[in-house]
């Protein structure tokens, strides 16, 4: 049934393309978000003592 | 049952449905084959939330079979687009949110359970002042453990002339044009600059696809594991290159114009004048075109009366500007798109008749021609009256600029050619055009030796 439905050549290596490219990405985005993880632990500003919420 | 409708000539490739008119009405059928993936697209509230978000083009279901054909599920009733351009029209930031259309349309497919099994930009129009996505059967049952199969076809149409163009800093419509179904990868990546290939996500999209989808296919058929995570990684990836490109704003030919048309006493004003007063009195506009419309100032004249305005010029630079401004200012009447007149838009694809022609798409009420005649006599070389050809099957209304020959800008020109135009002049201008115009009013543009004529279609 679905391959009735696969009416364009999705090229014959694209789909290894994607298993690569998602496979390397998911350690790029790892990282990166390592990395985000980190800048913004050293660059959060303080909290100030008037930003809490009256009681 | 007598059938009477027309298949449209474009539409053969999927087997899902086809689009068809009968009489005078443009309806698509659901062919029973894709029951299944139409009902979920439409019950899981992918439709309604795609609709809603104003990124698909809104239809009407009519339950009855219009073309007597055993295939028939369900008859829909699209919302009418009002002029159709292709991408090979396209200005770079009009191509790149066509791209990033599409992957918010995929990225929403899928939080319902639905994925694109297509991603070309011929599914893509121009309505309301925003691009809106055209085919509702592009929808498939999600299934996770398979990669995007419109991967490489997206590549092709999208990513590979934005990286081209981004790199070259040049613009690739013709390239688009003569690739119509998309830049073949092995092309993108000879065109791109070596460095290109130390960015990750270039790298992966281009270089490496080249690679694989020009190679033996994959020995095994069964599908190494992939996951909506992974998909939605590619995405992400995709996009945030597709972000930064950007086409740098360049003095072209054309882009000062105004600025220095302008400083010639009042000249735009009076031309702007003459050209409101004769609008005033034609009978309602519903569409227009402005041709070499540079920057657009003119269009933005049509728009005010709300008249939807196709706004063409030869200069992708002065088209992107225009795109973006209309992007930025929420103008809903203009279409920007680039267009030589001297070789508009052919027709191509299967039977020459898949995508039409410049010409026989475009049918308005009115064309203005301003401060165009001489680059197409002059830079051109054609005669008065291919030009008035042209015109006529354009349009039902002109308003058009005659430049004399000791015009500065005339006289500009052919300080870089001979003098062969010994018959550009208003007698032989006039003659030419009256084989296919009536000419209704003329008004001479005060301080400026150039001429406003009105002509009605014989």
């Amino acid at each position: 049934m679905l391959s009735y439905l696969l009416y364009i050549d999705p090229g014959s290596g694209s789909y290894l393309v994607q298993v690569i490219a998602a496979a390397v990405l998911g350690v790029a985005f790892f990282f990166k978000n390592i990395k985000l993880y980190i800048k913004a632990f050293f660059t959060r500003t303080p909290k100030k003592p008037n930003d809490n919420p009256p009681a | 049952m007598p059938v009477n409708y027309i298949t449209h000539p474009s539409s053969y490739r999927d087997p899902s449905g086809f689009i068809f008119v009968k009489e005078d009405i443009l309806y698509r059928q659901v062919n029973k084959s894709f029951q299944e993936h139409y009902d979920l697209f439409m019950s899981s509230g992918c439709y309604d939330a795609l609709v809603k978000k104003g990124m698909l083009i809104p239809h009407q279901t009519i339950n009855e079979n219009l073309t007597g054909n055993n295939e028939w599920y369900t008859t829909l009733k699209p919302a009418v687009v009002p002029y159709i351009s292709y991408a090979y029209e396209w200005s770079f930031d009009m191509l790149k949110d066509a791209a990033i259309l599409t992957l918010d349309l995929l990225k929403t497919a899928i939080e319902y359970g639905m994925i694109l099994k297509d991603a070309t930009p011929y599914n893509i129009q121009w309505q309301n002042g925003s691009l809106v996505f055209i085919d509702s059967l592009s929808f498939e049952k999600y299934d996770a453990t398979k990669p995007w199969i419109a991967y490489r076809q997206f590549c092709e149409c999208f990513l590979s002339p934005l990286l081209i163009a981004h790199h070259t800093k040049l613009p690739v419509q013709e390239l688009s044009l003569a690739y119509s179904e998309g830049i073949p990868l092995p092309l993108t990546k000879s065109l791109l600059p070596w460095k290109s290939r130390f960015s990750l996500h270039t790298y992966l999209h281009i270089h490496l696809n080249a690679k694989y989808s020009t190679g033996q296919p994959a020995a095994s058929n069964k599908t190494a594991s992939f996951s909506k995570t992974k998909l939605l990684n590619l995405i992400s990836s995709i996009e945030g290159l597709i972000q930064k490109l950007q086409l740098p704003e360049s003095k072209s030919t054309w882009s000062d114009y105004y600025e220095e048309a302008s400083q010639r006493t009042d000249y735009l004003e009076q031309k702007q004048q003459i050209i409101k007063q004769w609008i005033e009195k034609t009978p309602p506009l519903t569409i227009a075109a402005d041709l070499g419309a540079n920057k657009g100032e003119f269009s933005k004249l049509l728009s005010q009366k709300n008249i939807t305005t196709i706004a063409a010029d030869f200069d992708a630079y002065c088209i992107n500007a225009l795109y973006k401004e209309i992007k930025a200012t929420g103008e809903k009447n203009i279409l920007p798109i680039i267009i030589d007149l001297s070789k508009p838009s052919p027709a191509i694809g299967v039977n020459n008749n898949e995508r039409d022609s410049f010409i026989t798409r475009t049918k308005v009420d009115l064309a203005l021609a301003l401060a165009l005649i001489h680059h197409l006599a002059i830079g051109k070389n054609i005669p008065f009256e291919k030009i008035a050809e042209l015109f006529q099957q354009i349009c039902k209304q002109l308003i058009i600029e005659f430049v004399p020959k000791d015009d500065e800008k005339v006289k500009l020109m052919l300080q870089q050619k001979a003098d062969i135009y010994t018959t550009y002049n208003e007698e032989e201008f006039i003659r030419a055009f009256e084989k296919y115009f009536v000419i209704t009013d003329k008004q001479a543009i005060p301080g400026s030796g150039r001429t406003l004529f009105l002509m009605n279609k014989k």
